[in-house]
């Protein structure tokens, strides 16, 4: 337990009104539109939407989950938190093509890439998912912060989920998008302000750099140092086919939409930029943040190890950083780095409050049950779905501790099994919709085979995690080309619209040449991109 | 850097180039390189410097090549925005 003083408090009441407040503001702005209250009317400069990105990606669960990888594997573990590098090709392809689409959501955009009823199916499955995905996080993020308060104040932790979710839902509530990317530039502010602070203090403590260097080499560890201790090409807890496979996943990754989770979230901030220019860098200088941050984590943990180098724990070096906090800054402070942490917390749930009821509002609502809905009722069922996302976040909150296991398998699969095919139907024509379907489809059954299935029944051994994602991405490809190339390419008018609007990279000659006939594109000019 | 176009229409803006290829590869590599100087430099580890001073000369770098062309494609895209949103919402209403 932790005691706070009166500047301690001061700072942690004065932050959570600053918060709550300066997204309220943006009441008579968030009301206006469905186009505000999702998009913020889609006229921001690409830093809002940057550190939007860069708040909604620090949560509670964050430090403990880097403190883990990195307290276990030393400064190797930093690979584990480079998926964040997908954005680096994504901010220059697939953002722009999004962008240029002008789709709400990912949902959407199925829609306005592929036709007929394959489309619809897809739009809904995916809107349906999304509702539950977004649910699960706010269940997870909040559980995570009940936990920090159970270490700090011993509080129950259904007090610390409850509390502070609520406290944030009400400028989600009241401004929508506007209040959610309002509060993340100044809760994105406050949270890398402290953990720069915390880093230095935590490096100070441990006696500064060269300490930690000779503390970590007398114990016989210099490996922690080495960002490429690699335990061989296949064997060991790091080998270089995982780290080149994470590569590959995170970078080629960035050509599609869909290859990782962050994906979604990311959609609603580039669709929120008012220009292209400004969607890719927002998307870019976002991750350029959380990939700093992680390194300024990964040497506070660093010396957190040089002081308790024994701690054999997940659960205890988990909460490195956050001892690192709570031990080491003067009083006062502490009442700071705490205000943070709510920043960190609240930014995180203010965005999948708002996103979870953009797919609910403008893909289930709107597309599906309302299609003649005016702006002003759109507005108050995104309200009605964003309070439902909170009610049900508590409970997933509270039945997290049975579920995790097959929640995380579950996010798992959702990434392994379709990573190309979210690639392809970007940068190629011919991939239609009954081929991505069928890719999730199929995706589902495979994971539980392979991850599950047959190695309970000693049919195959436990694969790492590495040689399950290229077997079910070969295994997944057996089935969804298949059945792409005996079904009918989409229609050809829906391909032309899509084209021209969008401008994809990749395989789209035939698409390109019909809208040439039809006088809808110059020919001039070179034509590196069309194959 | 005269083999980089500065000078952009919006037609040629469109098309996926080189500036865009060249980008693919400077910008991971800028990640990449940022990941590592920022940790070994706060180590004061000499070449963690060297590491993070290359990544921020492949940022402006990657800048210089591809914001000219962003700015074009953006500014035709503008123009176009507003008749391609109404025709989104039709699409929303099934009236198309």
């Amino acid at each position: 337990m932790v005691v706070f003083s009166f500047l301690d408090w001061f700072w942690v009441v004065a932050f959570i009104l600053l918060m709550i407040v300066c997204g309220a503001l943006f009441y008579r702005l968030g009301k206006r539109s469905m186009a505000d209250f999702f998009l913020a009317g889609r006229g921001l400069p690409w830093w809002l939407p940057a550190t939007s990105v860069y708040a909604t990606h620090s949560a509670t669960d964050t430090p403990m989950w880097i403190s883990g990888v990195i307290y276990k594997h030393g400064l190797r573990g930093i690979w584990y938190t480079f998926f964040s590098a997908w954005c680096a090709i994504s901010a220059f392809a697939s953002t722009r093509i999004f962008r240029r689409s002008l789709a709400y959501t990912q949902a959407e955009w199925q829609t306005l890439r592929f036709s007929g009823l394959g489309a619809e199916l897809l739009r809904g499955w995916i809107a349906g998912w999304q509702v539950f995905m977004n649910m699960f996080v706010l269940g997870w993020v909040g559980i995570a912060m009940g936990k920090v308060c159970n270490y700090l104040f011993g509080w129950p932790e259904w007090l610390g989920l409850i509390l502070f979710s609520s406290l944030c839902a009400t400028y989600v509530l009241a401004a929508g998008f506007w209040g959610v990317v309002m509060a993340d530039f100044q809760q994105g502010v406050i949270a890398f302000s402290i953990i720069v602070i915390v880093s230095i203090f935590g490096i100070s403590m441990a006696g500064g750099p060269q300490q930690i260097i000779s503390k970590i080499d007398s114990l016989g560890q210099s490996w922690r140092l080495n960002p490429f201790a690699f335990t061989g090409l296949t064997s060991g807890e790091f080998p270089l086919v995982w780290f080149l496979t994470m590569l590959v996943i995170a970078v080629i990754g960035g050509f599609g939409m869909g290859t990782s989770i962050d994906w979604y979230p990311e959609a609603q901030r580039i669709q929120s930029a008012k220009t292209v220019r400004d969607a890719s860098y927002s998307i870019w200088a976002g991750s350029a943040l959380i990939v700093v941050r992680n390194s300024l984590w990964a040497v506070a943990i660093l010396a957190f190890f040089s002081m308790f180098p024994h701690i054999q724990e997940t659960a205890k070096y988990e909460m490195a950083w956050y001892r690192l906090g709570f031990e080491f800054l003067p009083v006062g402070l502490v009442g700071f780095f705490f205000a943070a942490i709510v920043a960190i917390h609240i930014s995180t749930i203010s965005t999948h409050l708002n996103l979870g009821a953009s797919y609910a509002t403008r893909d289930l609502y709107h597309h599906y049950f309302k299609p003649k809905a005016s702006d002003k009722e759109l507005v108050w069922v995104g309200r009605i779905s964003t309070l439902i996302l909170l009610l049900g976040s508590f409970i997933y909150g509270l039945m997290m501790q049975e579920i995790t296991q097959w929640l995380i398998f579950a996010l798992w699969i959702m990434a392994a099994g379709i990573w190309l095919p979210s690639i392809l139907q970007v940068v190629w024509w011919r991939f239609n919709a009954w081929g991505y379907l069928s890719s999730w489809i199929a995706n589902l059954g495979l994971s539980w085979l392979i991850v599950w299935i047959l190695p309970e029944f000693h049919l195959i051994p436990v694969l790492p995690d590495y040689l399950q994602f290229w077997i079910m991405m070969a295994l997944g490809a057996l089935i969804y080309l298949p059945i792409t190339f005996l079904t009918r390419p989409e229609d050809m008018d829906r391909l032309v619209k899509y084209y021209v609007m969008s401008r994809p990279l990749g395989w789209w000659k035939p698409v390109r040449q019909e809208a040439e006939r039809r006088g809808l594109l110059h020919t001039g000019g070179d034509r590196e991109g069309g194959k | 850097m005269g083999w980089i176009k500065t000078q952009w229409t919006s037609e040629e803006a469109d098309q996926w180039t080189k500036e865009d290829y060249i980008v693919f590869v400077i910008s991971p590599l800028v990640y990449f390189l940022l990941g590592i100087g920022v940790a070994l430099s706060l180590l004061l580890i000499w070449y963690g410097w060297v590491i993070l001073g290359a990544s921020l000369v492949l940022l402006v770098l990657m800048i210089k090549i591809i914001d000219p062309k962003l700015k074009a494609i953006s500014h035709d895209y503008e123009i176009k925005q507003k008749k391609y949103l109404e025709e989104l919402e039709r699409i929303e209403r099934w009236e198309e």
